[in-house]
């Protein structure tokens, strides 16, 4: 897991999935986002970027943090 | 045989960083009816080594304060004398022009209180180096919206068409629908980027790398097997970076005067480039702090505790504001700050790229490969240390190119037995009767490059490497893949395995030490000259690879 998603702020917009350059994130059937491949996360913050609800906070896998 | 949507174009690029971008930009520009393709695995305006952003261009030879000649003086330098100059040389001569150009697009370059540049030092010698904000990809995705170029997002270049000697297109897998593509063209653009996944970093995440871990060196396996040479792959680079986070900011510390210093608080690199300094060519550099570490004098960090708060403020700017704003994050989170605590490096995993490597497509002035039709920029193509200008000014000079030469014949590839090979791989990957995943079978390859490839190198190790690996080819035929995301990573790790291969046959080949650490040979410690002043270029042979020296 590396990042935290505030589902209340969560618009569902699909920004984060749409240009996180890893192909990490999908969108569940209810339009939320969630890490589909977290091992290949870069946490290059993209997702974090894209958000325009300010939803997303980066955490780091674990050995990183 | 399953039915494909076939796309026709007149100019295919393969990978939309910053030189894909770049090249449809300039080939829009100067020929408006041209069918112009463009094909990335990600999203444009965020792909590439520079998708998340950049704080400066590296390379900018500025009239009035730096030279042509200088330029190449210092690349010569960064190279160790292996140099084939003549791409070095158009990057230079159009990088101030390209400067111009981003900025009239929108790009901001910060001024002085005279109104000039702020030009740096990174290159061992020379001014070249000017800061950069904004969002470069943004700005470059959004002019290549406004052209006639067709995108397509989340398409995966599996494998390059060939019509006789003369390329013709390529086939992709759509990401999001799970099916097969192919596009044909005369002229196909490789700017698919290096490769980041070669050694495995201390953190031990496969995708935890220095550079762009999504770019894995897919063009080079691709181009290869197409008959396109290579060099530059015994250059194994690994690099100081931000201990665990394995982020940028080397170039950055460096151009504003932070200190390397070693665990006795020493600026050690008095020791081994006493007139350089930190400003050493990374090999020297790289050299240099194993040294320190291997000697118990770690940790190793870059020190900006004597820099004045206005610096301090700039680097912030730089890394935190544009080139990685994750890194604030990490720093806030580890409670570092630049002006009281040392940042602890690590040496990165090796990683081999065109753009702040040595590593790539041979090509000529006109990136074009030794394949008709076939050309490389960016990352991919050897560059060497052209960095984002080198990649974003051949983008520009290929579409020139391909533009000016109006090879725009219909071009039809005869597709059935590419296309038949291709389901084929795909299909075994679906059987997957490896026993093992992608991930397991990438750990061990690049375990073994850490132990065997990285250096410092010797005979015994890299015969081992490659003896070890051999049976991983074929292994790697059977590995399993449920889901087009999967087979992206397959071919990721397979090229992975291709370069790191290659990378231990150009290093046994060259019989002396060169590039200071990338290229350490203990069973041939000196550097000779006589010998060896040469690129080691790697062609493909009917028995497979072979290595020879440019200038015999």
């Amino acid at each position: 897991m590396n990042l935290r998603i505030d589902e209340e702020l969560c618009l569902r917009c699909g920004a984060c999935v749409e240009h996180c350059p890893g192909d990490v994130l999908e969108q569940d059937q209810d339009g939320r986002p969630f890490e589909k491949y977290p091992d290949d996360c870069w946490y290059c913050g993209v997702c974090q970027a894209e958000c325009p609800a300010g939803c997303i906070e980066l955490l780091f896998p674990y050995l990183i943090r | 045989m399953g039915n494909i949507e076939v796309v026709g174009a007149d100019f295919l690029i393969l990978g939309g960083g910053a030189a894909g971008c770049m090249a449809a930009i300039r080939a829009a520009e100067l020929a408006p009816s041209m069918r112009v393709v463009l094909v990335e695995k990600a999203e444009i305006s965020r792909s590439g080594a520079a998708g998340r952003g950049m704080d400066a261009l590296n390379n900018v030879v500025i009239p009035g304060v730096g030279s042509v000649d200088e330029y190449l003086e210092a690349v010569e330098i960064v190279a160790d004398g292996v140099l084939e100059p003549t791409i070095s040389r158009v990057i230079a001569e159009r990088s101030f022009s390209l400067l111009q150009r981003l900025e009239a697009w929108g790009c901001e370059f910060p001024r002085d209180s005279h109104g000039r540049y702020m030009v740096g030092s990174f290159h061992p010698k020379g001014r070249f180096l000017v800061e950069m904000r904004g969002d470069l990809k943004k700005i470059l995705a959004r002019r290549v919206a406004s052209t006639q170029a067709k995108v397509y997002n989340r398409h995966v270049a599996l494998t390059l068409l060939r019509e006789g000697d003369h390329v013709a297109g390529a086939i992709a897998l759509d990401l999001k629908k799970g099916s097969l593509r192919a596009f044909t063209a005369p002229a196909v653009l490789l700017a698919m980027g290096g490769a980041a996944r070669i050694g495995l970093p201390n953190t031990g995440y496969l995708h935890g790398t220095f550079d762009c871990p999504w770019c894995n060196g897919e063009a080079w396996r691709m181009g290869f097997q197409a008959g396109a040479e290579l060099t530059g792959f015994e250059y194994t680079a690994t690099s100081p970076m931000t201990r665990d986070f394995n982020g940028p900011g080397l170039s950055t510390f460096i151009r504003h005067g932070a200190w390397l210093v070693n665990g006795l608080g020493e600026r050690f690199m008095e020791r081994y480039d006493p007139v350089r300094m930190e400003r050493a060519p990374a090999g020297v550099r790289a050299q240099a702090i194993w040294e320190e570490l291997r000697s118990g004098r770690g940790p190793v960090a870059f020190s900006c505790t004597h820099l004045p708060e206005e610096t301090i403020r700039l680097i912030e700017e730089g890394i935190f504001e544009t080139e990685r704003p994750t890194m604030r994050d990490y720093f806030a989170r580890k409670g570092l700050d630049l002006r009281r605590d040392p940042v602890e490096v690590v040496m990165s995993e090796v990683y081999l790229c065109g753009g702040h490597g040595l590593a790539g497509f041979v090509a000529d002035a006109f990136g074009e490969t030794r394949i008709r039709g076939l050309y490389a920029a960016g990352d991919c193509l050897a560059n060497p240390y052209g960095f984002l200008v080198g990649a974003m000014v051949m983008g520009e000079v290929v579409a020139e190119r391909v533009a000016s030469r109006r090879e725009l014949r219909p071009w039809r590839p005869e597709l059935g037995e590419s296309l038949a090979c291709m389901e084929e791989t795909l299909a075994r990957h679906k059987r997957g009767a490896l026993g093992a995943t992608v991930k397991e079978f990438e750990y061990k390859f690049r375990r073994l490059v850490n132990e065997y490839v990285a250096p410092p190198k010797s005979g015994a190790k890299l015969t081992r490497f490659l003896r070890e690996t051999e049976s991983m080819v074929q292994d790697q035929e059977d590995l399993p893949a449920r889901d087009p995301h999967e087979i992206m990573k397959v071919m990721e790790a397979k090229a992975g395995l291709f370069c790191a291969r290659m990378a231990a046959l150009a290093s046994l080949y060259r019989t002396e030490s060169r590039f200071g650490l990338y290229h350490y040979r203990v069973d041939f410690p000196q550097r000779d000259d006589l010998e060896w002043k040469t690129r080691v270029i790697l062609s493909p042979g009917p028995g497979g690879p072979v290595a020879r020296k440019e200038r015999p």
